[in-house]
């Protein structure tokens, strides 16, 4: 499946995923890279990387179809860890704003804060990370998600990255 | 700035209470947050007997704790890494509040660094000692000093514990840091002699300035002075 496809590209490495973009919609990347929401104009299978934002604490959100946004940690972030073992993460119900602190991952005795991308309520935690935490190592952006947040004010998405923004932070603090 | 190796400051408190090094350690943490400019230091303690836990609690209900409490040892839950652990007199309490933005920004990289750190001690005590995927730092089957760190925006806290001459006996009472099998050692087990935590001071802060290629400083002294780490 091109989806599929396209999560393996997603968890393997960044450049990947914007010649994909490229080939399918008759764009120029700069073009793609300033419209917020032009995950709606590509295929189906683009959309999951079409919508990532950054935070510059490297957590990424994805805005889906009914408005929630899907929150996790990127292959930056979960590499600089190391092996996940235990996640803490907030109550259904918890209410957030930008940059709030909402949990904590542990790896090598280590425990690391998370940070809110948006204002909004949380909605959902993934209840699979208590079981097999190593799944945000694994799947940082598919079946390793950390929550879902309803976003109160979707004007703060403006001020995060988009992927490519994100990958030249990432070539920034590696120099 | 490249090439110019962070300072940190070594600020030695002597024997705090856990409640009052956590309070220490948030100011420390402040300062790297309200201050322009790098603002690290190392915090050297001892602690009254004291039982640890970190940001797993589940393990550790409070009837369990409780029955620690009665043994005379403080007992404090706290947001570090790792599982229960045991702090006395006699053990070497070391608290990096560093920004890693001065350093390298990997908690992954920073817990490895800790560890070279103590198998580095350990050398120069002429003690072998190694790591293995538990973190710690481990001499054969017992641990000889024990990690847990927090880190939030980049700012580091809690730390190392390096057991100098501590009374052993009171990690009999849990599973040190969850791993059943394995035991606890100490710089005085190993070499069959009194090794104090003065003694082991100095060591760790030479250790501690190379591997992380800082200047260390001196509370009490102007940071231009040569920074003795005496």
């Amino acid at each position: 499946m091109a989806a599929c496809g396209l999560f393996r590209s997603l968890s393997s490495n960044f450049f990947t995923v914007l010649p994909l973009l490229t080939r399918s919609v008759p764009r120029s990347p700069l073009r793609l890279a300033s419209t917020p929401y032009f995950g709606r104009t590509l295929a189906t299978s683009s959309r999951l990387s079409a919508a990532l934002k950054f935070t510059d604490k490297h957590e990424w959100i994805r805005v889906e179809d009914d408005g929630i946004g899907t929150v996790g940690i990127s292959k930056f972030a979960q590499e600089a860890l190391g092996d996940v073992v235990y996640c803490g993460l907030p109550e259904v119900g918890t209410q957030l704003a930008q940059q709030d602190e909402f949990g904590a991952l542990e790896s090598v005795k280590a425990a690391s804060e998370l940070y809110s991308p948006l204002t909004g309520e949380v909605v959902e935690v993934n209840t699979l990370l208590a079981d097999n935490p190593g799944l945000v190592n694994k799947s940082c952006y598919k079946d390793g998600w950390l929550m879902k947040m309803t976003i109160g004010n979707p004007k703060e998405l403006d001020a995060l990255m988009d992927e490519a923004a994100y990958e030249r932070y990432i070539r920034s603090i590696e120099d | 700035m490249r090439g110019v190796r962070p300072v940190v400051e070594v600020v030695r408190l002597g024997l705090v209470s856990y409640p009052e090094a956590v309070r220490l350690q948030q100011v420390y943490v402040d300062r790297h947050r309200h201050q322009s400019g790098p603002a690290h230091a190392l915090l050297l303690c001892q602690h009254p007997p004291v039982y640890t836990t970190g940001l797993r609690q589940a393990p550790y209900p409070a009837a369990l704790l409780d029955r620690l409490r009665l043994l005379g040892a403080a007992v404090h839950r706290t947001n570090r890494g790792g599982l229960i652990t045991f702090h006395g007199p006699g053990q070497l309490v070391c608290y990096p509040v560093l920004h890693l933005a001065g350093f390298k920004k990997s908690v992954r990289w920073y817990v490895c660094e800790l560890e070279k750190t103590i198998v580095s001690v350990c050398s120069r005590f002429g003690i072998e000692a190694s790591t293995s995927p538990h973190t710690g730092v481990w001499v054969g089957d017992n641990k000889i000093c024990a990690i847990g760190i927090h880190c939030g925006r980049y700012i580091t806290s809690h730390g190392l514990a390096l057991n100098c001459n501590t009374d052993m006996s009171w990690f009999g009472h849990i599973v040190p840091c969850g791993i059943e099998g394995k035991g606890v050692t100490s710089l005085s087990a190993e070499l069959q002699r009194d090794v104090s935590v003065e003694e082991a001071i100095p060591h760790l802060l030479d250790a501690f300035g190379e591997r992380f290629d800082c200047r260390l400083t001196d509370a009490q002294t102007e940071p231009d002075s040569g920074g003795s780490s005496a």
